[in-house]
């Protein structure tokens, strides 16, 4: 009996394994058929299974997102910093196409002006509402003088007054101090074209005989040697004859949209000693 | 409000650096935004805060070299604006020890009442000059640049300091 105490666990612990072999040989042939204990058993956790199953599949969805959603995030912003990017390029390759519009039809006027230009940048205006002058990035080191014309691709833009040794002011065709010798180009109607304020002009001193009518073109008459004959000025936009005076009214719009100027030729001829 | 001869150096600094501002926003950034008739004139209404807050002795000279300043950047005629805004700052200055002159609304009051000054003193002395029309002009533009500088008076009266009794001179 001593024996048996003895050895107690040896025993059960074969008898346990020999008993589980046996039942292994034992289902081997019905392998392929469901016993007792499997039909209990998969019944039992059947109903339990699909909940379980269900929620693993949402956390793991969860989780496969929220690592998903982490790099989308990081994409999103790569992406974001690309799109930054290239619209920058885009803006800089769209000012750099209108800059060389510009330039070139610059380059035309200069290759028709028929004297020495020198090309400058509009770095400012007028501090008072009602004088229109702007100031330009040359001066005197630069060889400008003050009374010298300045154009731009349209045409007139108005004459440099005051001059420093690096920016220089320039009176705008605009001014009430203005005042440029003037054709018009279809009947050769003479005047002086003088600033009006709010961008407009007038054409003054034309006679009511002469031939003027709206949608002529105003040239510069080359009178007075600053601007060179021919210079397009602007366009009639009224003409009225009253029943009295020796003179008519006309208006003109200046070719040049000062409040649009960027870029400008000074004609490096004339000026004021 | 301390009435010395003597500027402080901080608020020459502030002095130098709001003009300097000033030129530059009125003649290079502002023009980019704002059409002609709603430019602010800052010039002169730095002129009107000086001339409610400093003595004779700086404001004076300071006025006169504000407006040449204006004249500088601004029309053909050197010494117009200089002439018409010591004109202002004399008078303005002669009212301010009776006022309140920290108030508010008293610097927006002075800033309309200066602009129409201003105006009228250009009016004038241009009469003296080869510029037929500007008067339509200037009365054309009369009631946005009165209501700007207005504007621009009154986010001045916002800036932190205003109210507290301020250095200037």
């Amino acid at each position: 009996m001593d024996y048996f105490k003895k050895y107690v666990l040896l025993i059960v612990a074969g008898a346990v394994i020999l008993l589980s072999l046996i039942f292994y040989l034992v289902n081997i042939p019905k392998s392929r058929e469901a016993n007792l204990i499997e039909r209990t058993a998969l019944s039992v956790f059947a109903p339990a299974m699909m909940p379980v199953q269900k929620a693993s599949l949402y956390f793991r969805g969860a989780w496969d997102e929220y690592i998903n959603l982490v790099n989308v995030r990081r994409e999103n912003k790569k992406l974001q910093d690309k799109i930054k990017d290239l619209n920058n390029e885009i803006l800089a390759g769209r000012e750099t196409q209108q800059a060389n519009v510009r330039l070139t039809k610059l380059l035309e006027m200069k290759s028709n002006v028929k004297a020495s230009t020198l090309s400058a940048t509009v770095i400012g205006e007028d501090v008072s509402s009602w004088f229109s002058t702007i100031v330009i990035d040359r001066g005197s080191s630069s060889g400008l003088k003050e009374g010298m014309a300045v154009v731009a691709a349209e045409g007139v833009v108005g004459q440099i007054v005051k001059v420093s040794s690096s920016s220089s002011r320039v009176l705008l065709l605009t001014d009430h101090a203005s005042g440029i010798a003037a054709t018009i180009q279809r009947s050769r109607a003479r005047g002086v074209v003088k600033g009006k304020g709010e961008g407009l002009c007038s054409l003054e001193f034309t006679t009511r005989e002469e031939d003027v009518k709206v949608g002529d073109i105003v040239i510069a008459s080359g009178i007075g040697g600053i601007f060179m004959k021919g210079l397009p000025i602007g366009e009639v936009t009224m003409v009225r004859r009253g029943e009295y005076g020796i003179f008519q009214t006309v208006t003109i719009r200046p070719a040049v949209n000062s409040s649009h100027l960027e870029e400008v030729l000074v004609v490096l001829r004339g000026g004021y000693e | 409000m301390s009435c010395g001869a003597v500027m402080s150096r901080s608020s020459f600094l502030i002095f130098v650096s709001a003009v300097f501002v000033s030129i530059l926003m009125q003649t290079t950034f502002l023009t980019v935004f704002l059409t002609s008739p709603f430019k602010p004139d800052l010039l002169l209404v730095i002129l009107v805060f000086i001339a409610l807050r400093s003595s004779y002795e700086i404001g004076t000279p300071v006025a006169w070299m504000l407006g040449l300043l204006k004249d500088v950047f601004g029309g053909l005629y050197l010494g117009m604006n200089s002439f018409t805004f010591l004109i202002i700052f004399l008078i303005i200055k002669g009212m301010a020890d009776r006022l309140y002159a920290e108030s508010c609304f008293l610097f927006v009051f002075a800033v309309i009442g200066a602009t129409l000054a201003c105006v009228s003193g250009n009016m004038l002395l241009l009469v003296f000059t080869n510029t037929p029309g500007i008067a339509y002009t200037i009365g054309y533009n009369l009631i946005p640049h009165l209501l700007t500088n207005a504007f621009a008076a009154s986010l001045v009266a916002l800036l932190p300091g205003f109210t507290e009794d301020e250095d200037m001179a």
